[in-house]
């Protein structure tokens, strides 16, 4: 319920912010950006539902799925909401703020705000972790990465990246992709 | 009943009532419109399974497109069902209610949020939702709205099988109702024929009276006639002295006595009663001597040709009906042709195959008038006749047949007006070879010794003559009036030499009975038959017996007497101990 309600609140906000808000080219970009940061928290919850991770990746079958959020977190309390209470088969979702990326890290799904290091991604390039960085990066981007199409944020996926850390993501999502390097 | 097939009870039912055929005919279509409806209802749930299904793969391919919000995916996949006429109605929901895309087609607009819930039918259509998930994870909802099949195509379906269930249907009312009404014809055709039967068979009785009343007349009259030459014979005879008269009146009685006994000679062959003394006999020597009896009773312009094959079977008839037989037809012939011609007699062998007999074929072939069809199956009834009145008795195709009859064999008469007539006589060959010539050739004489003959004999008249006869051949003789009687004096007066029985006597034994009895008893011990009348006649010879048949003469009776005695021990040389 809790959920449902912050979902119309959300809804609520991004139409504000479509029709309201848009004379204002100042404020617009602003608010173009967080309501940008909204949908790829939305996005960020649910590619743990169209990714296989191995099975080594969990301890038991209901262990939690954990999204870890680095560098730069343009979410905060955000991305917590979208996935209270949400489960992929028997894993609930947990998020993890301001880790450091480093070999080992308990993550499945690594966000890396701003400025992604490539020599950070290397490290952990042979671990089932679904990488996931940010739009307009120049540098090195992770198996996914955020982007702009028109108004609208899309997303481009790095399939051999993928298959390099033995996590398989599922062709629905790679059909949605704006582009996909295998 | 209960044994006939299940196949030809059911029609017999059919044949009774028009109502069994109708009622099988309803019954077939009430099972067929339950079929249809168990059908109809199968058809429903397998659409609707179908739909299921569609719907299913439709929420798969929306997963990603309704977790990314890329509402332009999402509307490419639902613009894809919009091809098929099957949907009406399809719509995409996001989780929190939200209609991503859709379209309707005709009716009823997409519901503003979707409520999954079970399948279900709203009038025509069949509403399906299902959930969009992904690992377990619930992203929206489809709403399918399709079709039920349309009115028109379920009609299309059932066209055809409705026509021939109605055809088939009606096929077994009518035939029912059809074959009813011709078994009900059929039994009122069964029992119009019964009645016709009926009355054919009281027009023949009828018929068979009339022939009797005109044999009895035509007897009697002919009777009257031979009766008046005798009696008035007998009183002339009585009233000269002159013995050359005597001699003449004495000839006419005899000739009126042979006529009258011939007459009924003919009268008993014609009821096949006529005892037959059937002879092995040789059908071309027999035939070829009656070529004067031809000469004297055929016209001087009627030629008589014979035609024998070789090697003819023998067979076994009496001889002298046979002569009559033969004499019938060709004086039938003589009268066919008034301005002369041929007649043919011919005999042939007629081989019989696996079901008949082998037989022999006498026929008797005329170029004379030939006889009309339709009076070709009367030739053989007694006292048929085309002779003109005073010519012709009409018995002598009756005799013919009769005798033939009487013999195993079988007429066959084939004509043509204005080319002829040929009348065949088959009679079956016979297995044992030819009979030597003994009864014409024995010498009859008065016999020397004093032989004792028994005469078994009811009636009075007759046995007083048959002793005054037997007295005057030389031979001795005591009458017994039964069977017992008979029996009683072979014990006690004894011994006798001969045992002479008529075959019809009073008691509990007849004449052949006697004659078996005295064979146990006296096997040496000649019996000699005699009878009138009698179907055992034909058994008596059959068993061995000579048969004298009445009325004989004098001459017959001594030389029968004397061939028994001959043919059996000397008894009276030699008597038993």
């Amino acid at each position: 319920m809790v959920r449902k309600g912050s979902l119309r609140i959300w809804q609520a906000i991004m139409i504000a912010l479509l029709i309201g808000l848009a004379p204002s080219a100042a404020s617009a970009k602003t608010a173009a950006s967080a309501s940008a940061y909204a949908v790829e928290a939305n996005y960020l919850s649910k590619f743990a539902a169209f990714v296989e991770w191995p099975q080594s990746a969990f301890d038991s079958p209901t262990a939690p799925l954990t999204i870890c959020v680095s560098g730069q977190d343009p979410f905060g309390q955000m991305l917590d909401e979208k996935v209270r209470g949400q489960h992929i088969n028997d894993h609930p979702l947990i998020v993890h703020h301001g880790e450091t990326v480093r070999s080992g890290m308990p993550c499945h799904i690594l966000y890396v705000g701003g400025e992604a290091s490539e020599e950070a991604l290397q490290a952990i390039k042979h671990e089932p972790v679904l990488t996931v960085t940010d739009r307009g990066g120049a540098g090195t981007g992770g198996m996914i990465q955020f982007t702009t199409v028109g108004r609208r944020v899309r997303f481009t996926i790095d399939q051999a990246a993928a298959q390099e850390g033995g996590i398989t993501i599922s062709s629905k999502l790679l059909e949605l992709a704006v582009n996909v390097s295998r | 009943m209960t044994d006939q097939p299940l196949g030809r009870r059911l029609m017999a039912a059919l044949a009774r009532t028009p109502g069994i055929g109708i009622g099988i005919a309803s019954l077939l279509l009430v099972a067929s419109l339950a079929l249809a409806y168990h059908n109809e209802d199968l058809s429903r749930a397998e659409k609707v399974r179908e739909v299921e299904v569609q719907a299913r793969v439709l929420a798969a391919s929306l997963a990603a497109p309704l977790a990314f919000d890329d509402d332009a995916a999402a509307r490419e996949y639902i613009d894809a069902l919009k091809a098929s006429p099957d949907f009406d109605a399809v719509g995409v929901y996001e989780e929190n209610g939200r209609l991503v895309a859709g379209f309707t087609r005709a009716g009823e607009p997409l519901p503003p949020t979707n409520v999954v819930s079970q399948p279900r039918v709203r009038g025509t259509e069949i509403i399906v939702t299902v959930p969009v998930e992904q690992s377990g994870t619930r992203l929206g909802s489809v709403y399918v709205g399709a079709a039920k099949e349309s009115w028109s195509r379920r009609a299309a379906r059932y066209l055809g099988i409705a026509i021939v269930v109605i055809m088939a249907s009606l096929l077994v009312a009518v035939l029912g109702a059809f074959y009813a009404s011709v078994s009900a014809a059929n039994r009122r055709l069964q029992a119009e024929i019964a009645g016709r039967e009926e009355a054919e068979e009281a027009l023949r009785r009828a018929q068979k009276m009339e022939a009797m009343g005109q044999l009895t007349g035509g007897v009697a009259h002919d009777f009257n006639n031979l009766l008046m030459v005798a009696s008035s014979g007998m009183e002339l005879l009585e009233r000269t002295t002159d013995p050359i008269r005597r001699d003449r009146l004495k000839d006419g009685i005899r000739q009126a006595i042979e006529r009258g006994s011939k007459l009924t000679q003919q009268l008993l062959t014609f009821a096949r009663r006529s005892p037959l003394s059937p002879e092995i006999i040789d059908v071309e020597a027999r035939i070829r001597s009656l070529q004067d009896l031809f000469e004297r009773s055929l016209r001087e312009d009627i030629e008589v040709q014979f035609d024998f094959a070789e090697g003819l079977w023998p067979i076994a008839v009496d001889p002298s009906q046979l002569d009559v037989a033969i004499l019938n037809i060709a004086i039938n012939a003589r009268d066919a042709m008034p301005h002369g011609g041929t007649i043919r007699i011919s005999a042939q062998n007629y081989p019989g195959d696996k079901s008949t007999r082998d037989m022999v074929r006498i026929t008797i072939r005329d170029a004379g008038n030939g006889i009309p069809p339709e009076l070709l199956e009367k030739v053989f009834e007694p006292f048929f006749t085309t002779k003109a009145v005073g010519t012709g008795t009409g018995l002598g195709l009756s005799q013919v047949y009769g005798f033939v009859r009487s013999s195993g064999g079988e007429v066959r008469i084939e004509s043509e007006v204005g080319k002829g007539t040929a009348v065949s006589l088959l009679f079956p060959r016979s297995s044992e070879p030819l009979s030597t010539e003994t009864s014409s050739d024995t010498a009859f004489s008065r016999a020397e010794h004093d032989a004792m003959v028994l005469v078994a004999e009811d009636d009075e008249h007759v046995a007083s003559l048959v002793g005054e006869m037997l007295r005057e051949l030389g031979y001795k003789s005591k009458r017994a009036a039964t069977a017992a009687e008979a029996l009683r004096m072979i014990e006690e007066s004894g011994p006798f030499d001969l045992a002479l029985s008529d075959m019809i006597m009073p008691g509990k034994m007849n004449g052949l009975e006697l004659a078996q009895e005295i064979v146990r008893r006296e096997p040496d011990l000649p019996v000699v038959l005699m009878t009138g009348y009698s179907d055992a006649a034909v058994s008596a010879t059959a068993q061995g017996f000579p048969l004298l048949v009445k009325p004989y003469t004098m001459e017959t009776l001594g030389i029968i007497v004397g061939q028994a005695l001959q043919s059996a021990p000397r008894q009276a040389d030699q008597p038993n101990p």
